[in-house]
């Protein structure tokens, strides 16, 4: 799986270059910069680019605006973003054009390595992986909301891992439940949120959005 | 057919007897203020007349009248403490407060004044109206009897009468209705906004302010004498504290002026001393003397500031020369009030209350008595006959309201020559200012670096020092307790990582990472986001603005969503962004409870002394009941938004 890379942080990149090579991805470019990101993410059409949100020469949203550009040139390119802070602001444009395949994590998850190596792989294969952080103010900040008022405690727990990227089974494991449990509470969730029957990997993903666009 | 015009004539009767009810009901409410209590009632009373009777109106005259709104009263609130509070007094139960504030509203209703003259004037107009159908039908054969000779010329005089009375029956009503709806509903805008109106209303405004402005004057130059006093009884000594009685008047002058003249006069008057401190014998010093008592010397510092500042002694000035422009200032008021309310005006109101004088008592006042005035001084006038004295009046008012711009101008002129600060003062205000904003921009800055100290110190930097202690004890325990150094190594990455978040806050704190990645619009937009509530984001910003004024806006913003949120139990925020004119306008609104204060709540008050330092300025209006509007202006400039970094 082909990768591109984008970090100005020298130490921090080489460590994801390791960290990403030794699971057996293979990196296509480790670039530093906003210019380079984009020349290199046109160039290469990667499986993935992992991305820093602040990027030189700038050093403002460049490594994002980079990616969004990308991604209206190449729709449902796989983009993972990360950060050192996380913003509903940033979750919300990344996830606008509703094709998925989109991360959004804070830097220290890379920490964890086996997960961070699964969200990559998630975002890859068109699914999206959302940091805890975010959905954790998306459910505090939208508790008053009418659709989202309609989940049971249960069903809400459900939607917040949904939205991390977690699939049906590792929701099970998590919370203890039969996956044909998990099951039918998705099902529910997308019936009170009013989502018509798709794919359930589309559906999930506006689940997500249903969340970003009541706010 | 017929029975319309009958029923017209029994209508009208009715309304006729409406117009006396009214009548009678205002020398009720009369009785009723003079009593306090039952006023608000007797108030009430009028107005349900007054709807009674434009619904009949309308309905039978077939003029639509639109409801008139009642006005709205607060009802008294309870405080957390169970009281009711009233113009800063507390009444344990509502029912004090409520009529306080009924009073209030009334006081302020300007709907009252209109309602009062339909009252007193409908008996005499649209009353009479109605009335000419009833008094013909009744009223034509019974005259025709009594003076009629012969039963043919009675029978047709009653007749004629009749059907005039039954013909004329429903014009009648119409006329009543017509004259409801003149009177009842606000005067159309039409009007007060056409350009004769401002013409007109623009220049008798400047005849009555002229006239204010000309009355202050003379009492300003009383002031002057008493200094002129204060000078010669005590060689001059006194005039310190002379002058500080009637720079109260100066100023109060300069307050209406600038209302009425639209005069750019600000504050002229130095910074007052801060009150001086005790030296090591414990004396307090001011100039070149040493006083024991603080009193003293805090009033012989005032003295020396009063007399060193030059406004002083160009207020002195003022007031001795205030006159000349105030007898040029009073001479429109003088033609427009003898000419317009004593020659004109005072015609018109003769016959209301001179004819039932005359009547009663015989005697027969003249309603030329101002003009009788006017020939008593110049005898020339005998030769022109009593009526010439209406055109002559609006004559008079006219040149009077032609006189009254030009006039008011002059005194403008007048006042910014010598009640204005001069340069010097002026800088010295702004030095005051700038050193006062800078202390705080200072301290507010020593705070937030002992704040950010305090937080690395206790959080961060300890996190990193136990991580550091963990490493090393992994490094100890690797070969011989791998188990144990396992739990370490988990222990010292969830250190690592709460260290980060620790930081992470602490960053949002100081500068937050939208605002340096977007701009203040996004960083606002993302604030709002975080908010628990709904946040309305409306924005008219082409561009980023300095730093620094990014930096200020976006925690003002903060603070206002945070006490929104906390204080006003709020349920919907908007905020408006806006850059005009080279100043930079942010509005919070929330539909909380209100009452919040700028000088009670810390929070407000240190919002207000950080834009401060950027000139910039805070207002707020939030009365009980809400809703909260915070405005706040800051001065800057808009840089032209940034091209794409590609």
């Amino acid at each position: 799986m082909r990768i591109v890379l984008a970090e100005d942080l020298h130490i921090l990149r080489d460590g994801l270059v390791m960290l990403l090579e030794a699971e057996g991805f293979e990196i296509a470019a480790a670039v530093s910069s906003g210019p380079e990101l984009r020349l290199a993410l046109t160039r290469e059409r990667p499986d993935v680019a992992v991305v820093d949100v602040r990027l030189p020469p700038s050093y403002t949203d460049e490594g994002l605006q980079a990616a969004l550009e990308a991604r209206r040139e190449i729709p449902g390119l796989p983009v993972l973003v990360l950060s050192q802070h996380v913003e509903q602001l940033y979750a919300r444009e990344l996830l606008a054009d509703g094709a998925g395949a989109i991360g959004y994590l804070l830097k220290d998850r890379v920490v964890n390595a086996d997960q961070f190596i699964e969200a990559v792989r998630r975002v890859a294969a068109g699914g999206t992986a959302m940091d805890p952080e975010v959905i954790a103010k998306l459910l505090t900040t939208n508790a008053h909301d009418v659709p989202i008022a309609r989940l049971t405690p249960r069903e809400r727990e459900v939607l917040e891992l949904m939205a991390q990227g977690r699939s049906n089974a590792a929701i099970a494991t998590r919370l203890f439940l039969s996956e044909s449990a998990v099951g039918k509470h998705t099902a529910a969730i997308f019936a009170k949120l009013d989502l018509p029957p798709s794919d359930d990997d589309n559906r999930r993903v506006r689940a997500v959005l249903t969340y970003l666009n009541h706010t | 057919m017929m029975s319309r015009h009958t029923l017209a004539v029994v209508r009208g009767l009715a309304l006729a007897g409406l117009g006396l009810v009214g009548f009678l009901t205002c020398v009720l409410t009369v009785v009723g203020a003079m009593l306090v209590v039952p006023y608000p009632l007797a108030v009430s009373a009028m107005m349900g007349l007054r709807d009674l009777n434009c619904r009949l109106a309308g309905r039978w005259g077939g003029v639509a009248i639109d409801a008139q709104s009642r006005p709205v009263v607060p009802r008294p609130q309870r405080r957390d403490d169970g009281w009711f509070a009233h113009d800063k007094q507390l009444y344990r139960s509502p029912v004090v407060p409520a009529f306080l504030l009924r009073l209030q509203s009334l006081s302020k209703d300007n709907s009252l004044t209109r309602l009062w003259y339909w009252l007193l004037l409908t008996p005499l107009v649209g009353g009479l109206a109605v009335l000419v159908p009833p008094a013909l039908v009744v009223g034509g054969p019974v005259a025709a009897i009594q003076f009629l000779p012969g039963t043919a010329s009675r029978v047709a005089v009653a007749v004629l009468a009749v059907a005039a009375g039954f013909a004329l029956a429903p014009a009648m009503l119409r006329v009543h209705a017509l004259w409801t709806r003149l009177l009842v509903p606000p005067p159309t805008s039409w009007w007060r906004t056409s350009p004769v109106a401002l013409w007109f209303s623009r220049r008798w405004n400047a005849t009555w302010h002229g006239g204010g402005l000309a009355g202050l004057s003379f009492a300003a130059f009383g002031g002057f004498l008493l200094n002129l006093l204060a000078a010669a009884v005590s060689w001059g000594g006194l005039i310190p504290v002379a002058s500080g009685v009637t720079r109260v008047v100066v100023d109060s002058y300069r307050r209406w002026a600038r209302l009425w003249t639209g005069a750019d006069l600000s504050d002229p008057y130095r910074p007052e001393p801060a009150p001086p401190m005790p030296d090591s014998e414990g004396n307090y010093r001011v100039g070149r003397s040493l006083y024991e008592r603080k009193e003293t010397a805090v009033r012989a510092q005032r003295h020396a500031w009063i007399r060193a500042d030059p406004a002083t002694w160009r207020d002195l000035l003022w007031m001795a020369l205030a006159p000349i422009p105030s007898i040029v200032g009073v001479i429109p008021a003088t033609l427009v009030s003898f000419g317009f309310f004593g020659l004109v005006w005072q015609v018109l109101w003769w016959a209301p209350w001179a004819v039932p004088i005359g009547l009663i008592t015989g005697t027969w006042v003249t309603p030329w008595y101002a003009w009788y005035a006017g020939r008593l001084i110049a005898p020339g006038l005998d030769a022109l006959p009593d009526w010439t004295s209406v055109p002559i009046g609006l004559a008079l008012t006219a040149v009077g309201l032609l006189l009254a711009l030009p006039s008011l101008r002059l005194r403008a002129f007048f006042d910014r020559l010598l009640l204005n600060p001069t340069k010097a003062a002026r800088l010295a205000q702004r030095v005051q200012r700038l050193t006062e904003t800078r202390a705080d921009a200072v301290d507010a800055q020593a705070a937030e670096l002992r704040r950010i100290e305090r937080d690395l110190h206790d959080g961060a930097q300890a996190r990193l020092v136990a991580v550091g202690l963990g490493l090393a004890a992994i490094d100890r325990l690797f070969e011989s307790d791998p188990v144990t150094a396992r739990r370490l190594l988990a222990q010292a990455r969830e250190s690592s990582a709460t260290a980060l978040t620790e930081l992470r806050d602490l960053v949002r704190g100081i500068h937050p990472p939208v605002l340096a990645e977007r701009g203040l619009v996004d960083a606002v937009r993302a604030v709002a986001l975080d908010t628990p509530l709904p946040v309305d984001v409306a924005v008219e910003l082409d561009g980023r603005l300095d730093p620094a004024v990014e930096t200020a806006a976006y925690f003002a913003v903060c603070e206002a969503l945070t006490n929104a949120v906390r204080h006003a139990q709020a349920q919907r925020i908007a905020i408006v962004l806006r850059h005009h004119n080279g100043v930079l306008t942010i509005i919070v609104t929330d539909d909380g409870r209100g009452g919040a204060e700028a000088d009670r709540g810390s929070g407000l008050h240190g919002l207000r002394r950080r834009l401060g330092t950027f000139d910039g300025i805070l207002e707020l209006s939030s009365p009980r009941g809400g809703p909260t509007v915070l405005t706040m202006e800051i001065p800057c400039a808009l840089f032209s938004p940034k091209t794409s970094t590609s």
